[in-house]
């Protein structure tokens, strides 16, 4: 396992970025900060070990759904959607980010399961297994919004609906080429017997079909617990499950010699997610140069990454949603039961020049794509305070390393010397060096040019 | 006198052959423009002469791709009434002989699709049956992903037939941007098919106007040089998005110009998703965006019916009529409004879904994964009123129960490549990965509407001097008893010079005496076909 090799020197600054641009969804210059001179094992788990606030469901997710009154459904849709960008603009906790990439996984969307309980619920118990997959697995079955989301609750023993039994082995557990189309019609009878009663799904062994079946090569008189159990100890699920954590943590397209030494750890640990991330985010794999800035920001992490190093994480929450919306990532809405492609699909001739207008309106405390005010979430006016950002940094009034702190803090990757010379350009707007002074009147426009640039750039969209 | 023809000769014959089987489709060829003359001035070449312009616009085919995403179930969509298995199997959710509407003696449409029966009654529309593809896939993704790659079901491809087309007409994209892009998909996605080696070969917007805005709404602040191409991940992704932002930058205008140029629709277009976005298609291409390809799909898998697909009491009603009903009406606004502007004979397209459904009915009321399931193709030039394959055959099945196979999906590829655009068989060999030309059924009127460039240079045997000066002299690949003849025109359109072709020798003389200098087009018109190349006349 030499790949995954601890890195046992102390953290510099930029290996401290790296890790908390990878980790949490807020990489603050104050979080990395806190972290530089450690190991980085000790780093990685202050972090994972992070307390954590409570996060209730909202009051109505308690109650009997109401699934007549679309307008009804449509306003608690929006509720959720808020109530979530809420907790991710106000904890700082890992498991934020983690959860996204299972919902990306599991997942369901609103439209299809209208019942807004029910996505909360699934949420819910993202949220509560997020560090470990085999429960997860197990919970999901019977999950109220994936009953509805892939037709479980509606599969009937004798005529099964096989929607869920082939995601269950493409899309959630082994990917294409490690199970058959046999597999799936057996599994689609095992999963049987479900129903959904108020909030939650219940399973009735009197609907299930109790027949003998084949799945994965195993005959029994299976029933939905033992598909789940069979699946897991495939070889080819950890390694799925790897390749997932790998390309959510490390780079888009991992080697499969990476893959299986992760995937070790998943088996060894039963598919608890803590040791694997203890693991690969201390490696000197992870720390490679060569892997900073090798991932694509999502939307949310594009927009809670900017909000929170601008210290304006009070932004709107419905401004949070519209915005990843257009930037196709509508929160509790992905487009397929694949969830967001994500990585290059984020990316096309609509999208980056909006990523672009976005991150330029969001500085001078605008909206994107029309001439509103930015407000918090109380509709007050919000224009985030450039002057307080650039402060944060040790030798302010020095242009030329005030330049590289704010680059430091917002690109993944170093800037190259004609970039640094460019961005000190435009950030003293015909000014000298020696007159740069931060706090001088005019250093409020001059720092917004400077971040405006910066966000500009490609490079702003890596991580 | 020696008849026997000299290696040169023999060798020049064979693309001259090619060239007259080109032109002998039976109707217009029209060569496509090489690219060389697409670097120079076009909207100047298009603004001159007006059968130029005309020229030019009928040299832009254009393709509209539909994709129906989540795997339409084709047995509700054309429905073989006369079987009586299909109602057996699908006691729920069959559509009622007396509720289709009439096709055939033994096929009706289903109810909601009016629009495309008028199509295929007035020979519009053709169906082609049972299309999909040996060892089919019943994933999603996996089954769309072999679709847009147009590889086999073992294979996992990284570019699109699209973009592997498109990539042939512009070679050194992207760092040459042809002034028109080459594919529009309307919606914010970038779809697997347009991927060519060297990145997206078409551009993706949802709204014409607010692409403009996006695009050159920017601050001022002054831009950032790139950082030097990298081998790393972050290298290589920085210049998959710079590439990105520059086809933004260059296509904002034009697709923008175009929208505005259009004015207003003459049909009403269906409020649906897919009306929109059809409509907006329709604008481009009205406005003059010379875009080859387009492609619209719904947003999300919609035709995937595993539940719910029809009412329980009335099988014609629920979320599957509502599709093809969405599909029906917003393609037959489509083609009129491309007839009432008078685009329908350069306008064609195709349906597509990454699968169709499974014979039985489940008992969700609806239906799972399967194989093989009808796709049309429409537009004025499109051979219509025509069954390719035969009725479903739901006796001998696949060990999974499924249809089979009549036609590989790529032999429809291979029908749009060779009649639509014209390509070589080679080429589209080349594009598919392997020879589908003796399966593709004849979906296209002219048999061969264009010829690509290779044979378009082809065509030109020598030309020279170029840079000529007085005269110049041109060999053409044609036919000894066809009727050729060479023009000379500016780049703005403006004809200058005629010649006739010597026939047994296809040589041809051009006085070019008093002409100014300058780049000018030569285009050979042989039959009812024509090809062009450039040269430089300097004084």
């Amino acid at each position: 396992m030499a790949n995954l090799r601890e890195r046992t020197s102390p953290l510099t600054l930029d290996e401290a970025f790296h890790l908390v641009r990878r980790m949490t969804l807020q990489p603050t210059y104050a979080l990395a900060a806190s972290i530089v001179g450690k190991r980085p094992a000790e780093a990685v788990a202050a972090l994972l070990d992070a307390p954590e606030a409570p996060f209730p469901s909202p009051e109505w997710a308690a109650k009997t759904p109401n699934v007549v009154d679309f307008n009804e459904a449509y306003k608690l849709w929006i509720e959720m959607q808020r109530w979530w960008i809420d907790r991710v603009l106000t904890s700082t906790s890992v498991r934020e980010r983690l959860i996204m990439m299972w919902h990306n996984t599991f997942t369901s969307d609103y439209l299809t399961v209208y019942v807004a309980h029910w996505m909360v619920g699934q949420h819910q118990m993202l949220r509560s297994n997020a560090f470990d997959y085999a429960e997860m697995s197990r919970r999901i079955v019977g999950d109220a919004a994936m009953l509805r989301y892939l037709n479980g609750d509606q599969s009937i023993k004798g005529r099964p609906n096989e929607n869920f039994a082939r995601e269950w082995f493409e899309l959630f557990a082994l990917g294409i080429g490690n199970y058959t189309e046999n597999d799936v019609l057996e599994a689609a009878r095992a999963f049987t017997g479900w129903r959904i009663s108020g909030l939650v799904g219940t399973y009735n062994r009197q609907l299930a079909d109790l027949g003998e079946k084949t799945i994965l090569g195993q005959t029994g008189p299976w029933e939905w617990k033992d598909v789940i159990d069979i699946t897991l100890r495939q070889p080819a699920c950890a390694r799925f499950i790897a390749r997932k954590l790998l390309r959510a943590y490390v780079e888009h397209e991992p080697s499969a010699e990476t893959i299986e030494d992760v995937a070790k750890i998943l088996r060894s640990s039963e598919y608890r997610i803590r040791p694997v991330l203890l693991t690969l985010l201390s490696s000197e794999y992870f720390f490679t140069p060569n892997l900073r800035g090798a991932l694509i920001k999502s939307p949310l992490e594009l927009v809670v990454g900017l909000a929170s190093a601008l210290n304006v994480t009070t932004v709107s929450r419905q401004y949070v949603s519209q915005v990843m919306t257009r930037l196709t990532q509508e929160p509790f809405y992905p487009p397929t039961v694949e969830g967001w492609k994500g990585h290059h699909a984020w990316i096309t001739s609509s999208t980056f020049p909006q990523r672009q207008r976005f991150g330029e309106s969001f500085i001078d405390g605008r909206q994107v794509g029309s001439s509103s005010k930015l407000t918090d979430d109380a509709g007050r006016n919000l224009i985030p305070d450039v002057i307080a950002f650039m402060k944060q940094f040790p030798e302010v009034n020095d242009a030329d390393k005030i330049v590289a702190h704010v680059a430091q803090a917002l690109l993944a990757i170093p800037i190259t010397k004609e970039q640094h010379e460019a961005l000190l350009e435009i950030m003293l707007a015909g000014a000298q060096k020696y007159e740069w002074d931060v706090n001088a009147p005019s250093a409020v426009q001059r720092a917004r040019f400077l971040i405006q640039a910066i966000v500009r750039m490609p490079e702003f969209q890596l991580m | 006198m020696n008849t026997n023809p000299t290696n040169e000769e023999t060798a020049s014959r064979i693309p001259r052959r090619s060239f007259l089987r080109a032109a002998a489709g039976g109707g217009l060829a029209v060569a496509t423009l090489p690219t060389l003359i697409e670097s120079l001035s076009v909207q100047a070449l298009a603004g001159g002469d007006p059968r130029l312009q005309q020229l030019l616009e009928e040299q832009d085919r254009v393709l509209v791709l539909v994709q129906m995403a989540g795997g339409n179930d084709g047995l509700n969509t054309v429905v073989p009434f006369t079987d009586r298995l299909y109602y057996d199997r699908r006691p729920t959710i069959a559509i009622p002989k007396s509720k289709t509407l009439p096709l055939n003696d033994t096929l009706g449409w289903h109810p909601a699709m009016a629009g495309f029966r008028s199509m295929y009654d007035e020979g519009t529309l053709a169906i082609v049956q049972g299309v999909t593809y040996p060892n089919p896939d019943r994933s999603h993704f996996r089954g769309t992903d072999i679709w847009l790659t147009a590889t086999d079901a073992d294979v996992f491809g990284s570019t699109g037939w699209v973009g592997r087309y498109l990539h042939t007409l512009a070679p050194s994209y992207p760092t040459e941007l042809p002034a028109h892009p080459l594919a529009v998909q309307i919606g914010n996605a970038t779809s697997l098919a347009m991927l060519g080696s060297a990145g997206p070969m078409g551009i993706s917007f949802r709204d014409p106007d607010e692409f403009y805005r996006l695009v050159n709404g920017g601050g001022g602040s002054g831009d950032v040089p790139s950082s030097e191409q990298s081998d790393t991940p972050a290298g290589r992704e920085i210049a998959f998005m710079r590439n990105i932002a520059r086809s933004a930058d260059v296509y904002a205008n034009v697709v923008k110009q175009a929208n505005d140029k259009s004015g207003a629709s003459s049909v009403q277009f269906p409020a649906s998703d897919i009306g929109a976005k059809l409509k907006v298609v329709s604008q481009l291409i009205a406005g003059g965006l010379r875009s080859r390809i387009y492609l619209i799909s719904w947003a999300n898998n919609n035709y995937d019916t595993h539940a719910n697909q029809t009412t329980t009491d009335d099988s014609t009603l629920g979320v599957h009529a509502n599709l093809l009903r969405e599909l029906s009406d917003a393609v037959t606004a489509f083609m009129q409004e491309m007839k009432n502007r008078g685009h329908a004979d350069r306008v064609s397209g195709m349906t597509f879904s990454e699968f169709g459904r499974r014979v039985h009915e489940n008992g969700s009321v609806g239906t799972d994964h399967g194989t093989a399931a009808p796709l049309f193709v429409f537009g004025a030039q499109v051979e219509g009123g025509r069954i390719h394959g035969a009725n479903p055959d739901l006796v001998n099945l696949d060990p999974i129960g499924d249809l089979l196979m009549q036609y590989d999906y790529r032999d429809v590829y291979a029908s749009v490549l060779l009649q639509w655009f014209g390509l070589q068989a080679s080429t589209a060999q080349q594009l598919l990965f392997r020879d589908f030309s003796q399966g593709a059924p004849a979906l296209f009127r002219k048999a061969t509407t264009s010829v690509d460039e290779a044979e378009t240079r082809q065509a030109f045997v020598r030309i020279g001097p170029n840079p000529a000066s007085d005269f110049v002299v041109v060999q053409v690949n044609v036919d000894a008893q066809s009727d050729a003849w060479l023009t000379v025109s500016d780049v703005r359109g403006v004809q200058h010079r005629t010649a006739s072709v010597e026939s047994w020798t296809g040589v041809g003389r051009i006085d070019l005496v008093g002409m100014p200098a300058g780049t000018y087009v030569v285009t050979l018109h042989a039959g009812r076909s024509i090809a062009h190349t450039t040269i430089q006349i300097t004084r």
